[in-house]
């Protein structure tokens, strides 16, 4: 699949954990357990630090950007992220982190399922790969 | 998108760490909107500055920021309100921690060269450039009233696209900064001729907002409004746009053939009981937006040889207050009983909850928003001139 790039970053290689629920980072993600924190979210508790997260959009205030770079500095951060529309909290929390960030359209996104092993090209026309189901 | 070549080694580190960061956000907002190219400014006006909404989360970032080499603002910047009054927190019973880490945050704005004041009507305080120029205002309710007053261009930039936007001088070349993307999308007309009361004043225009900005995506047209629109009307106006949704601008008298909304008398009674559950409060609060300087004369002859019975808390910059002092208005506000709180923000500040007010009243709707939402009061929505004339003596 070709993706959009929105923040650079370089072939990386990981596991999938998708969900169709935007996300909020400020109140809605914890950035100690790297996990988010709304009890009524899809993903509520499930770790994604070290995976590449999939989720439309976030929603919520602009100071999610640095909620975002606090799950950076604690290590807690995905490896990267991919979106169907970026918007502009992922897209500045993201700049200032070095956490690498695409955009995929909306009926390519919906292929894709947590647990999946995908590789991702580096910079230029970015690819995304399923590796292994 | 297309960066010059001072813009790819700035992008490329060689300028150092805190321009290659604002260069990247600035990039990454690019390719989102689809933008051709980055724009000089004219003036940067950077939120997040209330400890209350970046937390130690943002204090980190700035902490980094305006340490690393050759930081610094290269715009003039103007910075939001933080989350109290740093000449008398102490009597205000500010948390010694919390002020202490405000002050943190102060001083990194302040080493990357703020202009000396912190205030959200930026507008009142300095110059504003003519009309067309390009600036990147964060603060909603004053990127709305820029666009929609003043005639500046703005997109409603956030906390970190506003300071990318203060450390390179640039923006991004999109949305409000394009004519063409400046014509109203709907119309709302406003048909309330048979009130008793005449539309007008702050509470009337920011009930309108409100509803305005919940129901109108991108650029607004008024139709129905009186002629002229006092300064005070438009702020509350574009405070209460800037509080819901996403629309950047409105026109006060628009000619454009859009689909219409109706506010009539029944929109305005909805939109009223949104924000006001109480008959009255035990805490009155002016200044969401802070208080320009014309507020402040109307709010001082009101309150001239009379006494409050209840606590209130006036909101303005540290700059208006200086100015009001030298005008003669501070005085007979504070002889009332009312308290000043200068360069904070009535919404995120500590001080409404540490009064232990249970309901506040107040003539903002942005204040009514946020004062429910981060102080768990609730609010009784009422004029300056029925909380005046309800609690004063």
């Amino acid at each position: 699949m070709r993706m959009r790039c929105i923040v650079e970053g370089g072939r990386i290689k990981g596991e999938t954990l998708c969900t169709s629920t935007p996300i909020a980072f400020l109140r809605g993600v914890d950035p100690v357990k790297g996990v988010v924190s709304d009890p009524k979210h899809e993903l509520y508790d499930v770790s994604f630090a070290g995976k590449i997260l999939v989720f439309p959009n976030s929603v919520g205030s602009s100071v999610g950007a640095y909620v975002i770079y606090r799950l950076k500095k604690n290590r807690k951060a995905p490896k990267a992220i991919i979106n169907q529309s970026a918007d502009i909290i992922t897209c500045s929390g993201c700049a200032i982190s070095g956490i690498p960030l695409y955009d995929l359209p909306a009926n390519q996104i919906s292929e894709l399922k947590s647990g999946q092993i995908v590789q991702l090209s580096g910079s230029g026309a970015p690819e995304l790969t399923i590796l292994d189901e | 998108m297309y960066l010059s070549n001072a813009e790819e080694r700035a992008l490329s580190g060689e300028k150092g760490t805190a321009l290659q960061l604002a260069y990247r956000v600035l990039v990454a907002i690019g390719r989102i909107s689809d933008a051709e190219k980055l724009i000089p400014i004219k003036w940067a006006h950077v939120s997040g500055v209330s400890h209350l909404t970046i937390g130690d989360y943002g204090l980190d970032f700035l902490k980094k920021i305006s340490r690393s080499k050759g930081a610094k603002f290269r715009v003039f910047t103007t910075v939001n309100p933080c989350g109290m009054d740093v000449r008398n927190w102490d009597e205000l019973k500010i948390p010694t921690d919390y002020a202490e880490k405000q002050l943190q945050i102060n001083d990194c704005y302040e080493r990357l060269g703020m202009a000396n004041s912190f205030t959200c009507v930026p507008f009142q305080s300095y110059k504003v450039p003519s009309p067309g120029s390009h600036i990147a205002w964060a603060e909603s309710s004053a990127a709305v009233y820029a666009n929609s007053i003043l005639g500046l261009m703005t997109n409603r930039e956030s906390a970190v696209s506003a300071l990318a936007s203060a450390l390179t001088g640039k923006t991004v070349y999109s949305d409000l900064h394009i004519t063409k993307n400046r014509r109203p999308q709907k119309n709302i007309r406003v048909s309330l001729g048979n009130r008793k009361r005449i539309f007008g004043g702050s509470l009337d225009y920011g009930i309108l907002g409100y509803f305005a900005g919940n129901n109108v995506p991108g650029v607004i047209g008024f139709q129905g409004l009186r002629s002229a629109v006092e300064i005070e009307e438009a702020k509350a106006l574009s405070a209460a746009i800037g509080i819901i949704g996403s629309s950047g601008m409105f026109v006060l008298r628009s000619r454009e053939k859009a689909e219409t909304l109706d506010f009539s008398e029944n929109e305005y009674q909805e939109t009223f009981s949104q924000l006001s559950d109480a008959e009255k409060g035990d805490l009155i609060v002016f200044g969401c937006p802070q208080m320009t300087i014309e507020e402040l004369y109307e709010l001082s002859r009101s309150l001239q040889g009379k006494k409050l019975r209840k606590k209130c808390v006036v909101f303005c910059s540290s700059k208006i207050y200086d100015l009001a002092t030298s005008r003669g208005y501070v005085r007979p506000i504070e002889a009332s009983g009312a308290i000043f709180v200068r360069d904070a923000c009535a919404d995120f500040t500590p001080i409404i909850s540490s009064m232990g007010a249970s309901a506040v009243e107040t003539d903002s709707c942005k204040g009514a928003h946020y004062m429910k939402r981060v102080h768990n009061v609730k609010i009784a929505l009422r004029t300056t001139k029925e909380i005046i004339g309800a609690n004063a003596g």
